[in-house]
């Protein structure tokens, strides 16, 4: 890091992602039931298939598709985002849907079906001055 | 052998920003009006549910107590948007299993400008934490997703909202009365595309009350009351190999094919239906859920004017969340009212021609969802 200035950074909300290196990288954390085997996002520690608890975590894949979005005109007084954005649902390889941010379109570009990829963003700090960080999905770079 | 259930009596106040009404003053005028339109007083009372959402403990209790001191039990109901016709179903059920014969259902909502409160920090979900989702947000992206499998226009939502507006331009409980073109709606404030501002439900003020009872018992007060003949409520459902849904969603199919099977009646026989508009585009999807038309159809079903009062499937007819404006627990008493009023031909300018003799009903919060069919 420059400066050997880091500051700490920590998910926004627990059990859904992990961050590695220096906080702007990691992944979404998936739950598979060792039992049945079928996966979950958010993190489930009762499976809503089979009722067994006996759940792992399994890092999800980083890419997916756009399955649907809008462009949001409105958003919450204070919050991370502010309008407009672009927020919708991006399925994963494995057919998880993920509810997140989408960014880097300009707002007539944004298309269903496009590829994106995961990454991460500082949605906020706390009052220990931790960075607050969120993840999003933003097109594929070539 | 279960035993029959009817409503018999249905009351509500005016919706609206009702500034400087308690909600004991709201609870009450909404729960004499509908013990009265039973022919009961609060003595015949057996068992009470208040449906709330966002205001103080104790509130089922201190509205209840408006009407009547006489130490039946009264529980607080909440399943958020769909919180009354929740209750009603909870009694409905314990008066189908001989428990009692009368029950009254109050809801009652003072909303607050703006945005709902979340609690504690810590339990908020990680879309509201980081403000990525909006309400209309929900049925913003569905809408998208509809428009690009089925080709499905605004227009169409558009049309949903024309048509709340206008109905409810003929419902003096309705908070927003003003008729609009499809053109003033479409070009009304985006708030998240393709739902312009004349598309969504905004909060409101409000009370409604509804008197359940035994078919049996009902005979000492009517002839013809609106008999409840299925029902189905239910939460959000996780069907392995079918795709997990990230927005909170009722089974609306699921719900519907059970009130279907409990009631014996198709969705040909319906002849006015209430559905949960919190934004027009629900309309259009809704209709497929519930059985009116195939996915993909809904769209076309409500341009075509088929919801129109006097279309196939008047739905809505009392302007619905749009026009009527939405006092989240007081909002399922309200649609059991418009079909009551319907069903028995006292609804006015906006009645349904031909003595529509069957309605069905459908009210969703959060996840949880209502079905109900309804005949007299």
């Amino acid at each position: 890091m420059p400066n050997g200035e880091m500051k700490k950074r920590i998910p926004i909300k627990n059990i859904l992602f992990k961050l590695t290196g220096d906080g702007y990288d990691g992944y979404l954390i998936g739950s598979r039931c060792k039992a049945c085997g079928e996966i979950f996002f958010p993190k489930r520690f009762v499976c809503a298939n089979c009722f067994s608890e006996e759940i792992e975590e399994v890092p999800l894949d980083k890419m997916g598709k756009i399955l649907s979005y809008t462009i949001a005109q409105t958003g919450f007084p204070g919050a991370s985002v502010t309008p407009p954005f672009i927020t919708g649902i991006v399925e994963l390889p494995n057919k998880l849907q993920i509810l997140t941010l989408i960014t880097g379109y300009d707002f007539d570009k944004v298309k269903i079906g496009s590829e994106v990829n995961l990454y991460f963003w500082k949605a906020g700090e706390d009052d220990e001055g931790r960075e607050l960080m969120a993840y999003a999905f933003r097109p594929t770079q070539k | 052998m279960q035993k029959e259930v009817v409503i018999l009596g249905v009351g509500m106040t005016k919706f609206g920003r009702l500034t400087g009404r308690t909600l004991a003053h709201m609870a009450r005028e909404a729960g004499l009006m509908a013990l009265k339109d039973a022919g009961v007083n609060y003595g015949d009372i057996q068992v009470g549910f208040c449906s709330h959402c966002l205001q103080p403990l104790g509130t089922g209790m201190e509205c209840f107590a408006q009407l009547g001191m006489t130490g039946i039990p009264v529980t607080n109901v909440e399943v958020a948007c769909a919180s009354h016709t929740r209750a009603v179903i909870l009694a409905a059920e314990m008066i189908a299993a001989g428990a009692y014969d009368m029950a009254l259902v109050i809801g009652v909502e003072k909303m607050p400008r703006g945005g709902i409160p979340w609690g504690d920090r810590s339990d908020m979900p990680y879309e509201y934490l980081t403000g990525i989702l909006p309400m209309p947000g929900v049925y913003a992206i569905q809408a998208v997703e509809h428009m690009h499998k089925y080709g499905t226009k605004p227009e169409y939502f558009a049309k949903a909202a024309e048509k709340a507006h206008r109905n409810g331009s003929l419902n003096p409980n309705a908070t927003y009365r003003d008729v609009y073109t499809l053109e003033e709606i479409m070009n009304s404030r985006m708030i998240c595309q393709p739902l312009t501002m004349l598309m969504c439900s905004a909060n409101a003020d409000g009370a409604s009350a509804t008197v359940i009872c035994s078919k049996k018992r009902a005979r000492r007060y009517t002839n013809k009351p609106m008999r409840l003949v299925g029902w189905a409520g239910g939460n959000p459902m996780y069907v392995k190999g079918k795709p997990n849904n990230p927005l909170p969603e009722a089974p609306n199919e699921y719900l519907a094919k059970k009130v279907y099977e409990m009631s014996g009646i198709e969705p040909n026989d319906v002849k006015i239906l209430q559905l949960h508009d919190a934004f027009s585009a629900a309309e259009v999807f809704l209709l497929e859920e519930l059985g009116f038309c195939l996915h993909g159809e809904g769209g076309l079903f409500v341009w075509e004017g088929k919801t129109e009062i006097n279309g196939k499937v008047p739905t809505n007819t009392d302007g619905g969340l749009i026009s009527c404006g939405h006092p989240i627990g007081a909002t399922g008493g309200r649609m059991i009212a418009e079909l009551c009023w319907q069903l028995r031909g006292a609804a006015g300018k906006r009645q349904v021609p031909g003595n529509p003799d069957v309605a069905m009903l459908h009210n969703q919060g959060l996840g949880g969802g209502n079905v109900m069919m309804f005949t007299i």
